[in-house]
Parts: structure tokens; sequence; C-alpha cells
């Protein structure tokens, strides 16, 4: 357990030099370009004008996807013309939308949209599964509600893997899908659920599947696994969805009974943040979910609610 | 009648590989055309099965129409339909002087083998020994090309065009790549198929094909059992070879160009059961003095070369064949006497059959060996068995965890098994059906060994409450440290086998947990828990 005890000591140091370059502020005029400074990706700095996050209730999935990123400010905020955009929703599990262990495929859907709209030369909708993709592709409505917008969803192929430096103590070289590594964009769309291991499967847990190669491996410790992908992959965007939520025997469900229906969406460009917020749902402190408390102090975000502007609205 | 005849045997071999490409997950949970459709056309697999089973599937009354077929025509199933037929038609193309050629096209008295073979596999079946798979042309077919050819055609086309994807030519790509989307998207398997003893099927397969080399249509002619099964029930048809002759110069042409070494030189030689009428005499007759057609049978056809010796040595080889492999420990008799259950410990553990398989003495009457259930297996975790169940039982399916496991909604491979050895399953019933059980080998298990978390199983344990629990555990290192970890634990209620925890354990040399046949749904005999099974039955 050393090499924990001496990951986190740098981790302390570095989330300092991150605190003191000026990115985690809360509130007001934000510049989103920590992310970028700290980790392997460098997208364009966002410049928000208006709140940092946006939790937004309402039966209308498809409304409350857009009024949710509308409230930071619309899509144009992130998105320019011509831009590559990578939506990654979690596909990973060969079940259906009411069992909620997948993205809801309006939440994808209306991103897609608003991306297409907002611009985007392309929007790509993806994910390294768990089950056969094939049937997970299907079984979510991801790839017919997103293709149907004019969104491309292609199956991963092994050639299109390339072995990076993720930069992190624990993840060094690690094959890294390239899709995610040439887009202008990711936009991050998990489903909240509960996960035995690294308690709730939320955003920053989301980008497994991005991953490739023996990512088993990353359970052993996955909470700093997971800050560590996170800081790489420098989300523009989180959107959670909230609608129906999982919370137990996660993160595959299977059972109606462990669901429960949110019908809430969450936006926020800080991916920390967002997951604190969603950690609520479950009715669980968010500074007790080491990934998140480790991505805090890598400078991912912040832990501290009070810290980030949200617009809470129900329509 | 020639072009006809080639025409209709393009046509249908085209439609064996169109159905074995479709023999995939293709987005809907119900297959729409798998290529066991060729199977219930095959009389000689419904014999076999009803011989040895007692049953049928509906679908195989269809082979009726084959009956029918050959009754009233001959062996037109050999010559037109068959695709092993075509192949073996394709391959026995030579260059050989014409002498030599006709001398080699003579009926040969081996011939009979294919009799002795039907008449072996007939006897076996009918005293509960079904083997008909092992050469059975669609079951040879099928799978060689399922484990074999399908493959290797995967291998090169994916070695061939993989790195031409990843380099960056704009022309380039723009040949290549919709190219490989539509070589992916109609032609290839989703993911590469590897199969155990794939090499091994692809080289006989290779060794039945060489053979044509040495005979044309070598395994038509020696050894394919259905050609048998066909030739007996044709000897009697209506195909009817005539040769005038007044015209005649027995220049010996047509017996150069016969597909069936069946003597087409004159009426008296010709033999009935092995023409594959193929037209092909009546072509290439200069002088138009061959008429092949239809009349009333006239003479009385000894053509079936069939002794009655032959018969009795098959059935003697069928009864000790039967003798030899019931003689295997596998195969105890029940017996209620011993508490300990000799008969018991016949199971195999690494015999884990697909789900909806049938009991095992069942399961070996019904299975062909033909191999649908390994191409269509979306994990390609159903690959052949070699000595698991037996000889009897060679190249069955049985289910590899470390390669793949069996998908918790995929209901597959029971909808392709042409003679219901593995039955169809409804999702619900699937979903409860147990095909074994799994176990952690705590010595390896990296939360018991070594300390650690991991608890991968538990993450993607499909059913949806999940069979793999842990209990939290304060667990010291070296340097005296506490920290409380995860231990993994199997649930036996709720525990199907299906095997993705052992697919994605990290330990992937050796798995910390693996799945073994015990508590299979199909076995009355193969259990271990009293308040999950208890009935005391053998």
């Amino acid at each position: 357990m050393s090499i924990n005890r001496k990951s986190f000591l740098k981790l302390v140091g570095a989330s300092a030099a991150a605190a003191a370059l000026g990115g985690c502020g809360g509130g007001g005029e934000r510049n989103a370009s920590a992310e970028a400074a700290a980790g392997g990706r460098s997208p364009r700095p966002v410049t928000l004008s208006g709140p940092g996050m946006s939790v937004v209730k309402g039966a209308d999935v498809r409304a409350i996807t857009r009024r949710a990123v509308a409230e930071l400010g619309g899509m144009g905020l992130f998105v320019s013309r011509g831009d590559k955009v990578l939506i990654k929703p979690n596909i990973g599990w060969d079940r259906v939308p009411a069992q909620a262990a997948t993205t809801n495929p309006d939440v994808v859907a209306e991103l897609c949209v608003m991306c297409l709209d907002a611009g985007a030369a392309r929007v790509i909708v993806l994910d390294n599964t768990i089950n056969d993709p094939r049937r997970c592709y299907v079984r979510s409505g991801i790839k017919a509600a997103a293709e149907e917008v004019g969104a491309e969803v292609p199956f991963l192929e092994d050639f299109n893997f390339s072995s990076v430096n993720v930069g992190g103590e624990l993840i060094r070289e690690w094959p890294v899908y390239r899709e995610a590594l040439e887009v202008d964009r990711i936009i991050n769309v998990p489903i909240a659920k509960h996960h035995s291991l690294s308690r709730l499967s939320l955003g920053m847990k989301n980008f497994y599947g991005l991953m490739g190669g023996r990512r088993n491996q990353l359970h052993q410790d996955v909470h700093l696994s997971i800050a560590e992908m996170t800081r790489f992959f420098a989300p523009a965007l989180t959107v959670i969805d909230a609608v129906r939520i999982l919370t137990a025997n996660g993160p595959s469900g299977g059972s109606l009974n462990d669901v429960k229906q949110l019908d809430t969406v969450i936006a926020s460009v800080d991916p920390v943040a967002a997951d604190a917020r969603a950690a609520g749902f479950f009715g669980i402190d968010p500074a007790t979910i080491s990934h998140l408390e480790i991505g805090s102090k890598m400078g991912l975000g912040t832990l501290d609610l009070n810290a980030i502007q949200t617009a809470e609205v129900e329509i | 009648m020639r072009t006809a005849r080639r025409i209709s045997q393009v046509v249908f071999f085209c439609l064996f590989i169109f159905l074995l490409v479709m023999t995939e997950y293709n987005g809907t949970d119900q297959i729409s055309y798998p290529v066991k459709i060729f199977f219930d056309f095959d009389p000689l697999v419904a014999v076999a099965a009803f011989l040895a089973a007692h049953s049928l599937p509906a679908m195989m009354l269809w082979s009726l129409a084959t009956v029918a077929l050959t009754v009233a025509f001959g062996r037109i199933f050999c010559s037109w339909v068959c695709p092993m037929g075509t192949l073996s038609h394709v391959l026995s193309h030579n260059k050989l002087k014409t002498a030599e050629s006709v001398r080699r096209n003579r009926y040969h008295k081996r011939q009979s083998w294919k009799y002795v073979a039907v008449a072996f596999f007939l006897i076996a079946s009918a005293l509960g020994l079904q083997i008909v798979g092992f050469l059975d042309p669609f079951s040879v077919l099928i799978r060689s090309f399922a484990l074999a050819v399908n493959p290797v055609f995967n291998f090169l086309a994916r070695a061939l065009l993989y790195p031409l994807l990843t380099l960056d030519w704009p022309w380039l790509n723009a040949i290549v790549e919709p190219m490989f989307t539509f070589l992916r998207r109609y032609v290839l398997s989703f993911e590469q198929p590897y199969f155990y003893q794939g090499l091994f099927i692809g080289l006989l397969f290779v060794a039945i094909a060489v053979l044509n080399q040495v005979r044309r249509r070598f395994w038509c002619r020696f050894l394919c059992p259905l050609g048998a099964l066909l030739g007996l029930l044709g000897r009697f048809s209506f195909l009817k070879l005539v040769v005038n002759k007044e015209t005649c110069t027995s220049c010996m042409l047509c017996n150069r160009n016969c597909e069936g070494a069946c003597e087409p030189h004159s009426t008296e030689s010709w033999v009935r059961a092995e023409c594959l009428p193929c037209w092909n005499c009546v072509e290439a007759c200069p002088h138009g003095s061959i008429s092949l057609g239809l009349g009333l049978p006239g003479r009385k056809d000894a053509s079936v070369d069939l002794s009655k010796r032959a018969v009795l040595a098959s059935a003697g080889t069928a009864v000790g064949a039967l003798a030899l492999m019931r003689i295997d420990p596998r195969k105890l008799a029940p017996s209620s006497r011993v508490s300990s259950g000799r008969d018991s410990k016949k199971h195999n553990p690494l015999l884990i059959r697909p789900p909806g398989a049938v009991d095992e003495e069942e399961f070996l009457k019904r299975c062909i060996k033909c191999g649908e259930c390994m191409k269509v297996c979306i994990k390609n975790a159903i690959h052949p068995t070699l000595m698991e169940a037996g000889l009897e039982g060679l190249w069955t399916p049985y289910l590899k965890m470390q390669l793949g496991y069996c998908e918790f909604n995929c209901t597959l491979c029971g909808q392709v098994c042409p003679t219901g050895a593995i039955e169809k399953l409804t999702t619900e019933a699937k979903h409860v059906n147990r095909i074994g059980l799994a176990f952690f080998d705590r010595n390896r298990c990296i939360p018991f060994s070594l300390g650690r978390n991991c608890i991968v199983c538990e993450e993607v344990c499909p059913t949806p409450k999940k069979a793999i629990y842990f209990e939290e555990v304060e667990v010291t290192d070296r340097d005296g440290k506490r920290q409380v970890i995860k231990q993994p634990v199997i649930d036996p209620h709720l525990c199907i086998g299906c095997g993705i925890c052992e697919y994605v354990c990290p330990l992937v040399d050796k798995p910390g947990v693996y799945c073994t046949s015990i508590g299979e749904s199909r076995s009355s005999s193969n259990q271990l828990l009293l308040d999950v099974y208890g009935s005391g039955k053998i």
C-alpha cells in the first residue's frame, strides 16, 4: 500500500499546483482550461457566463436534456462549426433502457441533435462494451436513436486502439480508442448507477469505455484509475442521465425493482461536481467517494456543491 | 441439361454459403436463415436421429421430399443440389490423358464402401449409438466451413485489410474502406473466430479435398453415406440411360466425363445407383448415341454392391463399437445401491453443454456434430470436444469459458440446432437455465490470495440479483497495515454457470473463478445441493 500513499502525496502536490494556476474557483466566470492543463488531451477552453451546473427535472426526456444544456449557455458554448464531437454514453450492457444499466437513448439522441445544430461536422457515439457490442448497441436503443438523428454509431475496431501515455501515476501506457484522441470535444453522457467497488458509476467511471487492453486490472485501484482517466480525457461537458437510476445490483442491473425513476438530467462543465450532485440521488455523501475526492484534489473540479453556481429547474 | 445442372449447382452452393454467413447474430434475437435448412432435407440424419432418439423435429420431415425426388429420379440430389457434391465436383478437375482418365473413371468395386458405411451408421443408430455426424456430408461440410474455412477466410481478410486501413493514404483509403465496410457488414464474422481443433478439422477437410485427385468425386463415390442411402432409394427409379448400339463407336468419352463412375457406355453396364445424373455422358458423346431420361425400370437392377455378408459385418461392427464405447467410465449405468453413487461419478466437469442441451444420453443420440451452434455462438464460447464426451461424443459442442462465455440474453444455439440436441429456449427460460456452476479458487483469486480488491466477476455477473456477492474482510499486509477488502462469494441458488466471471478474470492464464458442469439443469444426477435439487435421483 506504500505506492498508494506515495501517489496520494504526489496528487496532493499536483492539485496544489493546479489550484495555484487558477483552475477551480466557483461560480460566475469560470475557465475550464484547468482540465486541459492537467490531462493528456488539450481541448479548447470553454468560457462560461452562466451557471456551471444545471439540474433539470421533467417528464419529457428530450426537453429536459435540451434545457439542461441551455441553462449552461447552450451547446454553442461547447461545439463550434466543423467540430468533430465524441459523445460517450454508457452502452456497456445487454439491457433495455427500462433496466437503467445503459444511458437513456433519448438523452443521447437529443445531445446529438444539439451538437449537429451547433454546426458539428461529425458526431460519433461509441462505447467499449462489456457484453457483446452488437447486442448492447441494439438493445440499449442507442444505435437506432443516434443514427436516426444523423450521428455515427460505429463498433470499435481493434486496429483503432493506440497505446498512448495516459500520464497517470497508475495508468501509464495504455491502449485508448483513437477517436477519443482525435475529436475536438468529448461529451460524457453516463447513467447514474450503483457499483459495488467504486460505490457509484457516474461520469468519471464512464471513461472505462474508451480504454482497451486489460482494463479489468484497473479494478485493483479503481478510484485512482477513474480519476486519472477523467484527467486524461478532459470532457468538455458531462451530462448525467438520471431519468432512471439503478440503486442496487449495479452496474449491470437487470431487475426493475432496483430502478428508481427520477426524470432528471444533470449537465455540468465540472466532472467532479456533476458526479457529486448525482451521488445525492443515492443518499451518499460525495466526500466519501474516493475517486471524487481524488479528482477534486487533482484539480478536475470541485466537491463543494455550494462552490458551483447551479440552476435547478423543473419543467 | 448439363447447363441446367450447372446452374442448379451454383445456385445451391451460393445458397449454402449465404445461409452459413447468415448463421450469425444480426441484430435480432431470432435468427431468420440458419444453415440448418440443409439438414431439414437430409434423410440420412433424419433416419439416424429417429432410430436413435425415437423422435424427430417436425422440420426434418422435409427430408421426405428428398426421398420422393430420389425414388423418382435417382441421385439428382447429389449432382444438382448437394454443396458437398458440387465442391467435390469442382475439386476433381484434372489434366489426365484420355486413356488414363478413362481407366481411372471405371466403376471401382470399393465404391461399395459407402454402402457398408450407411449400413453401419443406421444399424448403430438403431442400437442407440448415433455417430452419423462423422461422415454425413452436411455435417462434414458445415463443421469444416464453420470451424476451419470461415476462420481462415476471416484471418486472411483481416491480415490483408487491417494494415491497409491503418495507412493514411487517401486514395488507398477510398478503395479499402468501403470494401472493408462491406465485408465487415455482410460477409466477415463480427470478430475473428477461433476454434479448438479448427486446425485438425481443417486438415481432414483438405484430405477429403485432395482425395478427389485420386478419383473423381472420391467423396461421393466411396465415402458418402447419404449418397449411399440415396443410391439404395433410387435404384428402382425412373431414371433410364439408353445407348444406341448402332451409332456407338466405343470411344469411351462418355466414361471419361462421367461423375459417378456408373459405366454409361452401354445400356447393360450402366449402374443406376452410382449414376449422379450429370448429363456429361450425353453431352460428351460425339455421335449423340446416349440418352438419359425417364422410363420404366426394365431389368432387375443388381447394381448396388452391398452383399448380405457386408451387412452382417456392418452389424457386427456396430455392436462391437457400441459395446466398446459403453465400457467407458463415463457411461456407468445407473445403480441405486451405492450411496456414494459410483455411477454419478461419470460426469465430466469440463463438459459444459450449451444452454437448452438435453440430458447427456439423449444429447449424444441427437447431436450430429455439425458445428452450427459453434458457428452461431455470439461469444465464440462453444467448441468441439476432443475426448471430454468420449469417442462417441467427439466434436460435440461444449463451452470453454476462457475464450468466451454464454451471453445472458442470447438463445441462438438452440435456434440453429437441426436435431433438437439443443432445445430452443425462450429468453425467460434461458435466464434460469443452468449450464454449470462457478467456483472460486481461493488460492488464486486476488482478494483471497493477495489481499487486494478486484471483484470484476461481481461487476459483470448478469443475473438480476447477482449470483456473486462479496464479504468485506479486514486483511493485514506484511507491514501490519490493515485494510478492508471485498472477497467474492458464489450464491449457488442464483448462479447459472454462464462463465462471464471466468472470462473476465484478470488471472488470464488460469482464472481464479471457473465453471464446471455440476448443477446443470439438464441432468438429474450431476447435482450437489440437497435444498436446490434434492431428489436423490440418479
